[in-house]
């Protein structure tokens, strides 16, 4: 009984955001570089939730997703984020082709009174590392990125926030009509629970249009 | 003894004899014979003539009486014997009938035994029942109740299912008509591919004339064109001559009017030079007039090479059409196709009910995709009901399996009681045959025992009866008892079958209630997926989205890219128009004006790139400079960065760093970045003893370069405000 008592983790709001944000640091770098937006050489491998990583070599996309993901912890320990989107959009139409939705459920009682939650470390590293495995292999279903491809990051909050100065609200939501969607695992800290699913625009349309 | 021969018996007078009775058997009382002696007798009695006859009748009358006596002597005897036996006989039945009485008291006990075993057995089994059936009132009640609710809810959901069924058989008429239609449609368009591909194989003829005369145009045109070149070049030749003879002339005109001034003044021979003048003039009219020839010639030539240019064209179009033409048959069938498709469409249109016109066509399909997925949803709650019902279902199924059991063991523990009760009665029955044998038995004893006055065994007899008499209250009240339970397991039985009734609705309830759910499910399933599609509500959520830097970076890129292509491009063709300028020479005033218009345009447009590319190099140089600034206030060294190539041709970017507490200008920190890796580059400043000592343990023990610096800014800090 005494090493099940110790296996579950105290967990704070902040300690929570962390972890979150931490997801968040290197899933952007994981789908990039699956979807090969960015080349393959531009990715150094390391080493985390006990899986191969890749992250970027770029400074540029470095500092952005650095800072995408500090204002994230912000509004993640605020309580105020319900949903982050990647978005992988044609560089010369602009055509926006995958969507990789996470939503966020947030328990409003530790928000608002501060109370804790336990849950054990290394069954929210179980639960990261199932998210990573499935997003390496949704190469094998999604289609083939063949153009050159940029990414955008959106910001579902609610309306009460402040718009940061490098922020910017979009009245477009960059939506893909009649998608394909898959539904990929979760994972939950008891305080935050994040539902991973990739919409992605429907490659049977295109044939058809072609034919 | 001997009897003398006794003489012969007179005909005795009729008298009273003594009668002599035997005694009863079994009595007390013996009576004897009383033989009265005729001696004795009374003389009233015998006449005295008699006395002898007396005698003698006496003697034999004695001896008649004593052998008589003896007869009912020996009679009485064997009557006493008789009834000696008879005794015994009924004292043996009586021992008989005393064990039997033992026994039956026996049996008596224990059956009394059994009684109140059974009764308490009855009791509790009462009581269980009893609660079973309160526990099954209650259950029932609830699922009454449950049953109430869902029969509104299924009400409910069956009008929505006849509204969705009735919109689907008018969908499922519209799609059949629509089907016959586009029967017709495909007959009608089969026709019509027919008649098209005539017009094909027409136009194709007619596509093939004009093809032949447009070649022969072309030919005509070519043979023009030669021979306009040739002409061409005989008027260049001409011009060529009339400008020199005309250059001659202005030289000749110049000196001409040279002279004539100088002849003005003199005045020595005015007819000569009026002869002079007018033969000046008249070849000055001469020469106006070869220039206007010139002149002529001139324009023709420009409107000879604008025909050449003309002719350049109609080359090259025909060029172009040559090529084109195998990819005409390809486009006519390609706009074949499209004209049938759309002829298709307008049919379909001008079928399709609310739509009049192409643009109506996208709004009547979001109409009907609305509707397919207000319809949807209708389904997907019904489908939800139906699965919370399919739930409640398993509930009351479970529920009514439940009951079903109680009702199986409490029918079987009604069997058994009935059984039971039945068996109970048997052996009342019995008990009652017996005690009635036994009453029977036991007056027959008695009668005989009153006869042979035998007093022992009527009070045995008389406690069997009391004790029988005691028993038959309880098996009437047993038997009470047993017609109640009877009764009760009736009623148990009937509402065993109502409940069984009622379930059977309920599980078809149960079943309505399943699709119910499974519509909901598919409603949350759709809800899902608008959720993945990115649907989101104003009034709660607002979308914010990062300015990207990055693809801010990559339009600049990309438009400076653009940018520059354009002006190679635009340097080319002004190179190409340059040379063609001068290969053409005079001659190209026209085309000089055309190319003039054009480099002044593609001028303007470097003109504004280049602006361009200076406004994004003073707006990255600003940003640099602001943030070079900001690194210098934060960290306290002045860095400096340039890009160098090293000998192996891999290109290296040096940082310089220097901080704001140097002492001196030589005071500077050298790194090299190189692909995220930073090195220190050894100089004169970090190859002293203190800095070398700092490189060593901060940046080559600890691999921390920012704490070398921070410790190297804290100490020249110091120096600075010691000093």
């Amino acid at each position: 009984m005494a090493s099940k008592t110790a296996a579950k983790d105290i967990i704070t709001l902040r300690g929570s955001a962390a972890i979150v944000s931490e997801f968040f640091g290197v899933v952007w770098y994981s789908i990039l570089y699956n979807r090969a937006v960015y080349p393959e050489e531009s990715f150094a491998r390391v080493k985390k939730y006990g899986l191969p990583m890749l992250l970027t070599k770029d400074e540029g996309v470095k500092s952005f997703i650095s800072n995408l993901n500090a204002q994230l912890s912000e509004w993640l320990e605020a309580g105020k984020l319900q949903r982050v989107v990647l978005v992988i959009m044609s560089m010369n139409t602009g055509e926006v082709l995958e969507r990789w939705n996470f939503s966020i459920e947030t328990d409003n009682e530790v928000v608002e009174k501060g109370v804790s939650r336990e849950k054990s470390d290394k069954e929210i590293m179980r639960e990261i590392q199932a998210i990573m495995r499935q997003i390496a292999s949704s190469i094998t279903y999604l289609p083939c990125l063949d153009e050159q491809c940029v990414f955008d990051v959106l910001a579902y909050t609610d309306t009460d926030v402040a718009v940061p100065f490098t922020w910017m609200e979009s009245s477009d939501a960059k939506l893909i009509a009649n998608p394909q969607m898959v539904k990929l695992h979760s994972f939950d800290t008891k305080i935050h629970k994040v539902n991973t699913l990739v919409s992605y625009k429907n490659d049977e349309e295109e044939l058809d249009d072609e034919e | 003894m001997i009897l003398r021969t006794p003489a012969p018996k007179r005909a005795r007078p009729i008298e009273p004899a003594p009668i002599i009775e035997s005694p009863p058997v079994g009595s007390d009382h013996r009576q004897l014979a009383i033989y009265e002696d005729p001696s004795s007798a009374g003389p009233a009695r015998r006449e005295p003539s008699q006395q002898s006859e007396h005698m003698l009748c006496t003697y034999q009358c004695r001896q008649m009486v004593k052998a008589d006596f003896l007869d009912a002597l020996s009679n009485a005897e064997k009557q006493v014997q008789d009834y000696q036996s008879k005794l015994a006989e009924l004292n043996d039945n009586f021992g008989k009938a005393d064990e039997e009485r033992k026994t039956f008291r026996e049996k008596l006990s224990y059956v009394e035994q059994e009684l109140a075993a059974a009764k308490g057995r009855e009791q509790a089994l009462h009581d269980q029942l009893l609660k079973e059936v309160n526990d099954s009132h209650e259950r029932l009640k609830k699922e009454l109740e449950l049953s109430a609710k869902l029969q509104a809810k299924l009400e409910n959901e069956q009008n929505l299912r006849k509204k969705a069924e009735s919109t689907a058989a008018a969908a499922e008429d519209k799609a059949k008509e629509l089907e016959a239609k586009l029967g017709h449609i495909s007959k009608s368009i089969e026709k019509e591919k027919k008649r098209f591909n005539n017009e094909l194989a027409q136009l194709n003829r007619d596509s093939k004339f004009s093809i032949t005369k447009i070649t022969v145009d072309l030919e005509k045109m070519e043979f023009r064109a030669k021979s306009s070149e040739q002409e061409v070049e005989l008027l260049r030749k001409q011009q060529e001559d009339l400008q020199s003879k005309f250059s001659e002339c202005l030289h000749q005109k110049s000196e001409l009017e040279k002279r004539l001034t100088s002849l003005s003044f003199e005045d020595d021979s005015p007819k000569e030079s009026d002869i002079l003048v007018k033969h000046l003039q008249e070849e000055l009219r001469n020469y106006e007039s070869e220039v206007r020839e010139a002149r002529k010639l001139k324009s023709a030539h420009d409107s000879i090479e604008l025909m050449k240019e003309k002719l350049l064209e109609e080359k090259s179009r025909r060029e172009r059409v040559e090529l084109q033409l195998p990819k005409l048959q390809e486009y006519e069938l390609k706009i074949n196709k499209l004209e049938d498709e759309l002829s298709a469409w307008k049919l379909m249109i001008q079928d399709i009910p609310g739509v009049s016109c192409c643009d109506d066509v996208p709004l009547r399909i979001s109409a009907l995709q609305k509707e397919v997925i207000d319809n949807l949803k209708k389904l997907g709650e019904v489908n939800a009901h139906l699965k919370q019902m399919q739930v409640v279902l398993d509930k009351t199924q479970l529920d009514k399996q439940k009951t079903e059991t109680e009702a199986a063991l409490a029918k079987e523990k009604a069997d058994r009681l009935e059984a039971e009760v039945k068996r109970m009665n048997l052996m009342l029955s019995a008990v009652s045959e017996e005690r009635n044998m036994l009453k029977i038995a036991i007056e027959d004893f008695k009668s005989k025992n009153e006869q042979a006055g035998g007093h022992a065994s009527s009070s045995a007899l008389q406690e069997l009866e009391s004790s029988l008499l005691k028993r038959e209250p309880y098996i009437k009240e047993l038997e009470g008892d047993l017609f109640a339970q009877k009764d009760i397991n009736t009623r148990q039985q009937d509402e065993i079958k109502s409940l069984h009734d009622r379930l059977n609705s309920e599980a078809r309830k149960v079943k309505s209630l399943e699709r119910e759910s499974d519509r909901l499910r598919s409603e949350i399933f759709l809800l899902e997926s608008k959720l993945g599609h990115g649907d989101f509500s104003a009034a709660n959520t607002k979308v914010l989205r990062m300015v990207n830097t990055l693809a801010v970076g990559n339009d600049a890129k990309q438009t400076i890219e653009a940018l520059q292509s354009e002006l190679q491009r635009t340097k080319e063709k002004l190179q190409a128009l340059e040379e063609y300028k001068s290969q053409s020479g005079n001659s190209g005033k026209l085309v000089d004006s055309y190319m003039s218009g054009k480099v002044a345009q593609l001028k303007e447009q470097i003109a504004t790139l280049e602006k361009r590319e200076e406004r994004y190099k003073t707006v990255f140089a600003d940003r640099i400079s602001v943030f070079r600034r900001a690194c210098c206030e934060l960290f306290g060294y002045k860095i400096v960065m340039d890009e160098r190539q090293r000998p192996n041709g891999i290109p290296v970017t040096r940082f310089t760093l220097q901080s704001i507490y140097a002492m001196n200008d030589d005071e500077k920190l050298e790194f090299e970045y190189e692909s995220g890796n930073t090195n220190i580059v050894e100089n004169g400043y970090t190859s002293t003893s203190e800095i070398s000592q700092q490189v060593d343990i901060f940046v080559r023990k600890m691999n921390s370069i920012p704490a070398f610096t921070a410790n190297l800014t804290v100490e020249s800090f110091n120096r600075r405000t010691l000093s």
